[in-house]
């Protein structure tokens, strides 16, 4: 049993296995490479392999820096996801129930969508002070949301609100039984989405506004700048991309997918 | 066969003082001005409580528009539609499952929608379930379920509605022919055993022979009623007796006529 576990686990793993290695690869090989050249020309600071980024998440965490400074990001990010989600379910519901909004704003959505949420830090870090962070992580992340829910509500076909309205389904069972149901997996992937807009944008917004809000993930990378350590700006981006992966393969997939397979989407 | 079900005589029935459905110069026009397009026009019937009324008619004849006016999902542009009781039960050609649900979710949802409580939703769903032969199945999902199974998931739900009227708009018209067979014989017997009242779309007209009590023929463009037949033909029926064939020869001549009247105008 145990081991049936371990030889799924592995058969499920390997081709991703496969590309982390490759990736470490090719990241040494370029190391090799630039060292070589730079140190023909005598130029700077050789550039940190992988070995060298690892070693400074250990020394990282070793002084304390990382593990409290992942602590804070963590948890920015669970709260301005939290809001998003909040702020695009209820827009989005808005969106598909009424028509007169769905003209209005569901054109503005897809443009919100495509704006970098960076924009907003100048603006936020002006009015909105130690809220800046969480409003810049709403705004990358709700439009994903609520176009999640409004193109999943699309692709619902007519004969489940036929069957609704001939049931008579009104209110609240209405909501939970047909909306809900029936928009879930275009709604998950939203929220899938709407996690890497929202890592994005709190990266963006802890590297910009820097130290005035406590030491984050992105801090130590722009402290890693400042200081010009570049193995600390490796480890830093190191951890930015394990988390988002992290996050993305633990939650969201499995979430999605077991989703999927319950309807019949997905092969058992 | 169970012969403890003695043939109904649908005559008392359709001579019954009240008329259960009554619908009355029914009239629907879809869009407006030039590109108007008339799908009924002026349809009357009526039926007797208990009555199974087959509405058979080609594709484009308006019959599938005549169900859902019935069913309230749509409105008349002109004349009335009255039901003795509330809310009819509908069931479409595709299933219409609920694919994140269960059978027996699917089969209690109309339920939990107007808050029956758990034991007697329970108890409901366990005596439709084996109605339909799908009780070892309760805990499936639709898409591990044939096309046969779901229908009968759908017939099962649909019963479930407590409605005395079921609608049935082409419900095995996508079945293969042995399975829809079954079905016929599966939803005669729950027919007779729950005395629905049941309207029955079809383009299939031994289907309609074989279920019916009154065969209501209808001509396309504007769909209005031909003909109606009285089936007074023992039940339970096969498709392939004698007096089924017979009496949908004489309903196709009629259908052939019509269509080519049709043409010809």
């Amino acid at each position: 049993m145990e081991r049936n576990k371990l030889q799924r686990v592995l058969r499920a793993s390997w081709p991703r296995l496969v590309a982390i290695c490759l990736l470490v690869g090719i990241w040494q090989l370029l190391v090799v490479v630039c060292v070589q050249s730079w140190g023909a020309l005598g130029a700077g600071e050789p550039l940190p392999g992988p070995g060298d980024a690892i070693a400074e998440i250990g020394y990282l965490i070793h002084i304390g820096v990382l593990v409290p400074a992942l602590v804070q990001t963590l948890e920015r990010a669970a709260i301005g996801y939290a809001l998003a989600l909040a702020m695009g379910t209820v827009i989005g519901l808005a969106v598909v129930r009424i028509p007169v909004l769905r003209a209005g704003v569901g054109s503005l959505l897809a443009g919100l969508q495509s704006l970098p949420s960076v924009v907003w830090v100048p603006f936020a870090v002006l009015f909105l002070g130690d809220f800046a962070v969480y409003f810049v992580v709403i705004m990358g992340a709700f439009p994903s949301i609520a176009m999640g829910l409004m193109s999943s509500y699309d692709n619902v076909p007519p004969l489940t609100f036929s069957l609704a309205r001939s049931m008579g389904a009104r209110g609240p069972g209405y909501y939970r039984h047909f909306i809900f149901s029936a928009t879930l997996p275009g709604y998950v992937a939203g929220m899938k989405q709407a996690w890497a807009f929202s890592w994005r944008s709190l990266m963006a917004a802890e590297l910009i506004i820097g130290s005035t809000a406590s030491t984050g993930l992105g801090q130590i990378l722009d402290n890693g700048r400042t200081l010009g350590d570049l193995p600390e700006m490796f480890a830093a981006l190191l951890a930015i991309l394990i988390v988002g992966i992290a996050v993305n393969d633990l939650l969201f997939a499995p979430l999605e997918r077991g989703l999927l397979r319950r309807r019949g989407l997905v092969p058992a | 066969m169970n012969v403890a079900l003695a043939p109904r005589p649908s005559v008392v029935l359709r001579d019954a003082d009240e008329a259960f459905v009554t619908l009355d110069g029914v009239t629907k026009v879809f869009g407006k001005g030039k590109v108007s397009m008339t799908a009924l026009e002026n349809v009357s019937l009526e039926l007797g409580k208990g009555e199974f009324v087959c509405i058979l008619g080609t594709s484009g004849c308006g019959k599938s528009t005549l169900l859902s006016l019935v069913a309230g999902l749509d409105k008349v542009t002109s004349g009335t539609i009255e039901i003795a009781d509330g809310r009819p039960a509908v069931m479409f050609q595709e299933p219409a499952l609920l694919p994140w649900l269960t059978v027996r979710r699917n089969v209690e949802l109309p339920m939990r929608l107007h808050k029956v409580d758990t034991e007697e939703r329970n108890k409901t769903v366990n005596r439709l379930l084996s109605m339909v032969g799908l009780i070892d199945f309760a805990d499936h999902r639709p898409h591990q379920l044939s096309g046969g199974m779901r229908q009968r998931c759908a017939l099962a739900r649909a019963l479930a509605q407590d409605s005395e009227l079921l609608l049935m708009d082409e419900p095995f018209a996508a079945l293969d022919a042995l399975t829809r067979d079954q079905l016929h014989d599966d939803l005669n017997r729950i027919w007779q055993e729950t005395g629905k009242t049941i309207i029955f779309v079809t383009h299939n007209v031994r289907e309609a022979v074989r279920l019916g009590d009154r065969v209501v023929l209808m001509t396309p463009r504007p769909g209005r009623v031909a003909r109606i037949w009285d089936v007074d033909i023992a039940r339970p029926r096969e498709l392939d007796s004698f007096e089924v064939s017979g009496l949908a020869h004489e309903i196709t001549a009629q259908l052939r006529a019509g269509a080519a009247g049709n043409g010809a105008q």
